[in-house]
């Protein structure tokens, strides 16, 4: 118990003096994870819109494909991404095992179903007639999927959140793939593993609390974007 | 604006829903789409709303592709969509798409809300409308527009019985100050008959007549519309013959039948007589309750009420 009292201390003095290596491994953090999770936006919302709005013959098949990849484990991404991006791998040349950019790559995986899933869920959760309502009032396409987006955003920020959330707290893939370079592809879980295998617990403890204050950071800024009752 | 279906055929995979040679709503006129459900009603006005594209033919308003003339439309939906958002935010959106300025959005919201009853809901979200508001604040947005076209798809569903007939009455006066030309869905024919000077009468996707609503409720062209517009059809020795709604009376008149009276229901304001006439059932409203059952009791109808049919038109 002391031990863990003694870490907690030791991590609050940690975070307070501003340690260089714990801030610099939660920036990497902040950078490989938000950037995964914006890429998975970027190509889940409109994949996510399309599959809530359309109808085709695969569809159905599609939306169990992304649903079984929502529960896919981070470290068979990881494998599978390693397996690309591997020297021998197909895209070996490309040289990106073990950078951050493999990192990215592999988050992008993770949170990309996630975000395609709960984007389909809740563009399916609008008003059937709304997108023609928006046409017929003179709405444009881009006007329309903002206005779309904008009663969709519960959805699309618990899309966010759930996409951040998986990445942010995955170590499996970030391993495999990032190998865990220290002031390289070390980010706060594989921080986490390292430390604790040291017996470094303090640090383990420092670098544990800092993610957990990060995670919650952004989700209640989120959550508080979300709950706001729009005019 | 005038509004003018061309060549069009309409289908939903292998089923044509519409199939219609050549249609005109004249400018100015209040137009009713009268037919059963599913006889393609809808999907006219959704075709006339760009929001679906024929597969053959045309569709012009104002003489332009009704793709082309989507701001010259005002489209209220059966079901009243809203965005999230009070009722004033949504009216205002409907104007703001339109790109009308402030001032002006302001001006027609309120005089809209105020003519359609929902003045004293606009700062109330949108979800929380009753069924009968959220009908009228649907009404208001689209009447708002001021469109050159206006397109309202059974506008009296959702109401309970007294919130229905006061709209109806209040509806012919809303279109007159608010709507020009404007085509009305619906499946109700006394509806059809208070809202509208012309009438097009759709069965199976097919319009099967169309025209000023004295000239279709008149002469309607086979023993099927007739039905659907409410006529009794009778066969007799001079053929099929549809006697026109309310027409037949009791006492002899220019074609006269005899009733075996089976039942009398008693309706309050009036007595109905059901019964057979030449082994066809028929149920005949009257003033006063005469007779009593086992009577036979003889019912006549004007010549100007009555259709003859030839055996072979019934489809």
């Amino acid at each position: 118990m002391s031990e863990l009292w003694d870490g907690l201390r030791e991590a609050l003095r940690l975070i307070a003096t501003g340690d260089r290596e714990l801030f610099a491994i939660a920036g990497r953090t902040l950078l490989v994870s938000g950037t995964a999770t914006a890429l998975a936006m970027f190509v889940g919302v409109p994949l996510g819109y399309l599959l809530g709005r359309a109808r085709f013959p695969a569809r159905t098949l599609i939306l169990a494909t992304v649903s079984t990849g929502m529960g896919m484990p981070p470290v068979v991404a990881g494998l599978v991404i390693w397996l690309l991006l591997v020297r021998s791998g197909p895209f070996g040349g490309l040289e990106l095992i073990y950078t951050k950019q493999a990192m990215i790559i592999a988050q992008f995986v993770i949170a990309t179903p996630l975000v395609i899933a709960f984007t389909a869920a809740s563009i399916q959760a609008l008003p059937p007639r709304l997108p023609d309502l928006l046409r017929v009032l003179g709405a444009g396409r881009l006007r329309t999927l903002w206005l779309l987006s904008r009663e969709a955003h519960l959805g699309l920020l618990a899309a966010v959140m759930a996409g951040f959330g998986a990445v942010v707290s995955e170590v499996g893939a970030s391993l495999a793939v990032g190998g865990n370079l220290a002031g390289d592809t070390r980010v706060l879980t594989t921080a986490i593993v390292t430390e604790t295998s040291r017996a470094d617990t303090e640090r383990a403890i420092a670098y544990g609390l800092v993610l957990l204050a990060m995670a919650f950071a952004i989700v209640a800024v989120l959550t508080v974007v979300q709950q706001r009752q729009p005019r | 604006m005038d509004a003018r279906l061309e060549e069009l055929s309409f289908a939903y995979g292998e089923r044509t829903v519409l199939d219609v040679p050549s249609l005109d709503f004249a400018l100015g006129r209040v137009t009713a789409l009268l037919g059963p459900n599913g006889s393609g009603k809808s999907t006219l006005l959704r075709l006339l709303a760009a929001l679906e594209q024929p597969q053959a033919g045309r569709v012009l308003i104002g003489g332009e592709d009704a793709r082309m003339a989507r701001s010259s439309v005002a489209y209220a939906f059966q079901e009243a969509v809203f965005v999230s958002g009070s009722l004033r935010a949504n009216l205002d959106l409907a104007l703001r798409l339109r790109g009308l300025a402030a001032p002006e959005r302001e001006s027609r919201l309120a005089e809209a809300a105020e003519a359609c009853g929902v003045a004293e809901l606009l700062e109330r979200p949108a979800s929380r409308l009753s069924g009968g508001e959220a009908q009228r604040a649907n009404l208001a947005r689209t009447l708002a527009l001021r469109a050159p076209l206006t397109l309202l798809d059974e506008p009296l569903a959702g109401f309970d019985e007294p919130g229905r007939q006061t709209l109806l009455e209040e509806l012919p006066a809303l279109l007159r100050r608010f709507a020009t030309t404007t085509i009305v869905v619906t499946h109700d024919r006394d509806e059809a008959l208070r809202l509208a000077d012309d009438v097009v009468v759709l069965r199976a996707g097919r319009v099967s007549a169309a025209g000023s609503k004295r000239a279709v409720f008149a002469a309607p062209p086979d023993p099927d519309t007739a039905a659907f517009l409410g006529y009794t059809l009778l066969r007799t020795d001079l053929g099929l013959v549809g006697v026109a709604p309310g027409a037949l009376r009791p006492g002899p008149g220019d074609f006269t039948v005899e009733l075996c009276v089976e039942e009398v229901i008693d309706l309050v304001t009036k007595v109905e007589l059901v019964g057979t006439v030449a082994g066809q059932r028929l149920a005949v409203s009257v003033d006063r309750s005469l007779p009593a059952p086992g009577d036979r009791v003889t019912l006549g109808a004007p010549a100007s009420a009555t259709v003859q049919f030839s055996t072979r038109s019934r489809r």
